[in-house]
């Protein structure tokens, strides 16, 4: 057995395990997202770093231990690097929560943004409603696909179309195929400005935030710039 | 920007812009056979291809992939991550500017642009129309001394040349030089 | 090479114990003045030529690209005419004075030896005669030891006393530029493969033990300890264990690999050959470019020779070693580089592991295996011959003996030097390689390449050491130094070196494959003057990321250039970003083009090529005038201008 201190507190594990056993051990997760058991243990991901004593970050999942090896998971170095691989992930992700199968809860890019502090992932990620049950599927002007998820959809959840407590979701991928989303289900651009200007009039980005929706609905009618 | 992101556009995208040739997959079958059909010689074996078409291929890839019993992408993702490997069929004379530090600051940045003008070589594609030239930026040469360089080879390798203090007006006179040896030559 | 006479029993089924020794001092199995005679005649005509004559022409790829092969061919045309034998004419590697190429060095008895520079094939007659009929040498560029009976001596240098020759230690480069790199024999007449002949006595232990006191590190950048990295891999319990030689080269500006072998490849291939010994390995690799040809070609064929002499095979010099080595081509990737990358290139597709474990323990197909660079083993094969003191005499305290540099870019003698460790940068760019050129100031000092970084003019006085680099914001890296003047924008530098990062990267981890990008879009944004400061702070903090959270060296690197640039040039940045100007302009879309009307020549290529049409005929003058509000700054016209009547303005 072999002997490791995780933030502190002193756990024994048989040699030839990872640090992550360790951490399991001595109750202290790191995040994971590319680790899978015997089947794939190749530190893609650099989620589960931790911060060894000489200031070294490694992935948890593959790093061996040793006799006396002393690993901390939650430093600020660590906790930035996490946080911009999740900033990362994010900027390369096609966000579609609203179809996702991931949608109600089961997210875990939001459970990670959610962590860390990343913004940018819509309401419908941990939306209860799906299929037809969903308000937009219903053709109201719900704002969950353009709002920052993290309020706990208390709105949604009891059949009141999402109002947009949380601010704006800003990148104009997510905007054109929320518009598209829209348009599909009939809801118009009026009905949800009507209800956005509830709680974003005022936001400095507004302005241009209405312009985006504009363009973005425009396009998804079929008469769009393009 | 197609340039870096090869490996990760769609393979979809990707298989279309391999052009359909109808170039017998005999060579890769024979150069597969050749190597044991051991996928740890796929390299050697893409090399082969590469050295007697000066490409790669799409049926020479499918046959190789058919041949080791790995599927078409795994092959397509040693294919395209090596920057030796073509997948589109080069011109006559391939034009392969270093791209080198020393070649970028005296000058190679600006013949890049500089030969696709002149020998008005369409976005997205690396070839001439007419199929004499095309042009490609090489890792480094090593002749920083003679910075900026280029080389010139023929589509199946049998003829290179390095040229060194390579400015515009320079480049003009290799194109003109080239296109006489090609004349020569038919 | 073969015997010399019946009584020699040396064969390739009967290795003879001394046949390196014997080569040179033998014969030594029977004792007959005659072989003897004939034996240092041999040597002597390799050494010095027919009857002490000798006419060197360099064959590497510098030399070649520079038309060595056209001045060869105007030598062997004249030569006989002058009465020199045919076979004073020897092919040769470089010697790192890139910047003569081509040159020749020409010797005749009583004569000092005399080298020519930047020679022309037309010239070639002239200066064979001069020399050699009227033993005159003015004219060259500089000679061997003055004999006193040649016309001009006087007002030619020694080359010892030249600073670019005299503060060089050319311990691995001894032979660039000496012998034939094709001939074994040549190699083996200048003291070769003696380090294999005295390793092979030893144990493998105490060949480790030497390299060991002669502290030896990694040259390849990384600086680990050679020995370290040999004994890990030795008491691994595998039975099957491989070497293999990093001759992936892929930095861009950086030759000196290459240059080593091109000219002296049996120095290579020796130093593997040792180290196969050292960790017990049967099986060597050469891992080398494809896109170096030249070198794969003369590696291939050291590798062939040697098999030929039996210093390769099976019971290798009579010591019951069998060991044998197969030369790999690479099909291009910087990845390769780093050593798990070469590893998983050589089983399929290059990307690198997460370590530990390492290579030494696990490594090509499962089994241990050591990794070395190339110039790291020419070190262990001359050190080998001439004990471990000669290596440990220079260099510093924590890093000894010397390096090979190539110092390209702004100077003024562009080429591979090789310095013992600590020599100063100020001295190896100004006094070597003669600092920049005339009218232009020293900017800055790139050293190690894409994964290096830059040292500012005022911080030349740095130390060449992996401690005082590092601290200075660099990397010593594989020895690749560029040159910077004030036509340099440090902006579009940086963004030069991410964008061959980010086309390299092999996409297995997010920091390298997703951060390096994002480096790269902001910097294409700052030198196209869409910047703004919180840029700098995406540039850093996501910097920061990519440095601590990458996988591999690659993206643990990647982000050197542009940090080490934001910290000693933040100015241009700023400049840049708030000003919207490049100063040392270079970034396309900050510039203003204008045509010079005395230059015009009414043409009109200009506007034929304009992607905005911003270009038009001005009836009264028949000159072309580029329109500023229509301009795109693509930089077309600049280029393709075929009388340079356009100017860019700051």
């Amino acid at each position: 057995m072999v002997r490791v201190i995780v933030n502190g507190k002193e756990v024994h594990v048989p040699e030839g395990e990872t640090i992550l056993t360790a951490l399991k051990k001595a109750g202290d997760a790191v995040p994971t997202l590319c680790f899978f058991g015997h089947m794939y243990r190749e530190a893609s991901c650099r989620m589960c770093l931790v911060e060894l004593s000489n200031g070294k970050l490694v992935p948890a999942c593959a790093y061996p231990v040793s006799d006396g090896l002393e690993v901390r998971t939650d430093t600020p170095r660590v906790r930035e690097a996490r946080r911009t691989v999740v900033e990362f992930i994010l900027s390369i992700h096609r966000i579609r929560c609203w179809s996702c199968p991931r949608k109600g809860g089961n997210c875990e890019l939001l459970k990670l943004a959610t962590a860390y502090w990343v913004e940018g992932i819509p309401v419908c990620s941990s939306c209860p409603l799906y299929g037809k049950d969903c308000l937009v599927v219903k053709g109201e002007p719900c704002l969950g696909p353009i709002t920052l998820a993290g309020c706990g959809d208390p709105c949604p959840s009891n059949g009141s179309p999402c109002i947009g407590c949380r601010g704006p979701v800003t990148r104009r991928d997510v905007l054109e195929a929320a518009a598209q989303f829209y348009v599909s289900n009939g809801v118009e651009l009026k009905d949800v400005l009507e209800v956005a200007s509830m709680f974003w009039e005022g936001l400095p980005n507004y302005d241009a935030l209405k312009v985006s929706l504009e363009e973005a609905f425009k396009k998804a009618l079929g008469g769009g710039t393009g | 920007m197609s340039e870096f992101n090869r490996g990760r556009e769609a393979l979809a995208q990707l298989l279309k812009l391999i052009p359909k040739e109808t170039t017998p997959g005999a060579l890769a079958r024979d150069v597969a056979a050749k190597y044991g059909r051991e996928r740890r010689y796929l390299i050697r074996m893409l090399q082969e291809i590469q050295s007697t078409y000066g490409y790669l291929p799409q049926e020479a890839l499918r046959v190789i992939a058919k041949e080791l019993r790995i599927p078409l992408t795994e092959v397509l993702t040693v294919a395209t991550f090596y920057h030796q490997f073509r997948l589109e069929k080069p011109g006559e004379f391939v034009i392969m500017l270093c791209m080198g530090t020393a070649c970028h600051l005296r000058g190679n940045a600006a013949n890049y642009e500089f030969l696709r003008t002149y020998l008005g070589i369409k976005p997205g594609k690396s070839t001439t129309d007419d199929g004499i030239f095309s042009v490609e930026k090489a890792r480094c040469f090593g002749c920083c001394s003679l910075a900026p360089v280029i080389m010139v080879v023929s589509r199946d390798g049998s003829y290179r040349k390095l040229y060194g203090g390579v400015t515009p007006a320079k480049l003009r006179r290799i194109i003109a030089e080239h296109r006489a040896k090609l004349a020569r030559k038919r | 090479m073969g015997r010399c006479c019946g009584k020699c029993w040396h064969s390739l089924e009967y290795p003879c114990r001394n046949y390196v020794r014997c080569r040179t001092e033998g014969p030594l199995c029977h004792d007959d003045q005659r072989c003897r005679t004939l034996r240092s005649e041999r040597i002597r005509y390799i050494k010095e030529g027919p009857n002490g004559y000798r006419i060197k022409v360099p064959l590497a790829s510098c030399s070649i690209a520079a038309g060595a092969k056209e001045v060869l061919n105007a030598v062997k045309e004249v030569v006989e005419s002058l009465g020199i034998p045919s076979d004073a004419v020897k092919t040769v590697g470089c010697t790192g004075l890139c910047y003569l190429d081509p040159w020749l060095e020409l010797k005749a008895p009583g004569m000092p030896v005399a080298l020519y520079g930047n020679v022309k094939p037309a010239e070639v007659e002239g200066i064979l005669k001069k020399y050699f009929l009227e033993n005159d040498v003015s004219g060259a560029y500089a000679i061997g030891e003055r004999t006193g009976k040649a016309k001009g001596e006087g007002d030619v240098p020694t080359l010892s006393e030249l600073d670019v020759w005299r503060l060089q230690v050319r311990y691995v480069s001894r032979n660039c530029g000496v012998v034939n790199p094709e001939s074994i024999e040549d190699y083996i007449a200048y003291g070769g493969y003696r380090g294999l002949d005295r390793a092979l006595r030893m144990s493998p232990e105490e060949v480790i033990e030497e390299v060991k006191k002669s502290g030896l590190r990694g040259r390849g950048g990384a600086g680990f300890p050679t020995w370290l990295k040999w004994r890990i891999c030795r008491n691994q319990p595998s039975k099957e264990k491989y070497v293999i030689v990093n001759a992936d080269e892929g930095d861009p500006g950086a030759f000196m690999n290459r240059l080593l072998a091109e000219s002296d490849p049996h120095r290579v291939l020796e130093g593997l050959i040792i180290a196969g010994y050292a960790v017990g390995a049967t099986k060597g690799f050469i891992f080398v470019r494809a896109e170096k040809p030249l070198m794969a070609e003369r590696l291939q064929k050291a590798v062939e020779e040697a098999r030929k002499h039996g210093i390769l095979g099976k019971n290798i010099l009579g010591r019951g070693f069998d060991f044998d080595v197969e030369v790999i081509l690479s099909a291009g990737a910087f990845v390769c580089g780093e050593e798990t990358a070469l590893i998983a290139a050589i089983e399929g597709r290059a990307t690198p592991r997460q370590r530990p474990p390492y290579p030494a323990v696990v490594g090509l197909w499962g089994k241990p295996t050591v990794i070395n660079n190339v110039e790291t083993l020419a070190h262990v094969a001359t050190l080998m011959a001439e004990g471990w003191e000669s290596f440990a005499a220079y260099g510093t305290e924590r890093s000894k003996g010397t390096k090979m540099f190539c110092v390209t870019g702004a100077v003024k003698r562009t080429g591979a030097y090789e310095v013992p460790i600590g020599t100063t940068l100020r001295t190896l760019v100004e006094r070597i390689a003669g600092g920049v050129k005339e009218g232009r100031k020293l900017k800055a000092v790139q050293i190690g390449g894409p994964s290096g970084g830059c040292v500012p003019a005022h911080l030349l006085d740095t130390p060449i050491d992996y401690e005082s680099l590092r601290d200075a914001g660099a990397i010593m890296g594989s020895g690749g130094i560029v040159v910077m003047d004030d036509t340099a924008c440090m902006v579009d530098v940086a963004r030069y070196f991410t964008s061959f990062i980010v086309a390299e990267s092999c996409g297995k981890c997010f920091p390298c494959r997703i951060g390096t990008k994002i480096l790269y879009d902001t910097l294409t944004r700052i030198t196209e003057g869409e910047g703004t400061l919180e840029d700098l702070e995406i540039l850093e903090g996501v910097g920061r990321v990519v440095r601590d959270a990458s996988l591999c060296a690659l993206g643990g690197t990647a982000p050197n250039p542009v940090l080490s640039t934001l910290r000693h040039f933040r100015d241009e940045y700023l400049a840049h970003i708030i000003d919207k100007k490049c100063p040392a302009g270079v970034c396309t879309k900050l510039l203003k083009y204008r045509i010079n009307p005395d230059k015009c020549v009414g043409c009109g290529t200009c506007a034929k090529h304009c992607p905005a049409g911003a270009i038009s005929r001005d009836e009264k003058s028949g000159k072309y005038v580029i329109d500023q509000e229509k301009c795109v700054k693509c930089g077309t016209c600049v280029t393709i201008c075929p009388v340079n009547a356009v100017m860019k303005e700051v």
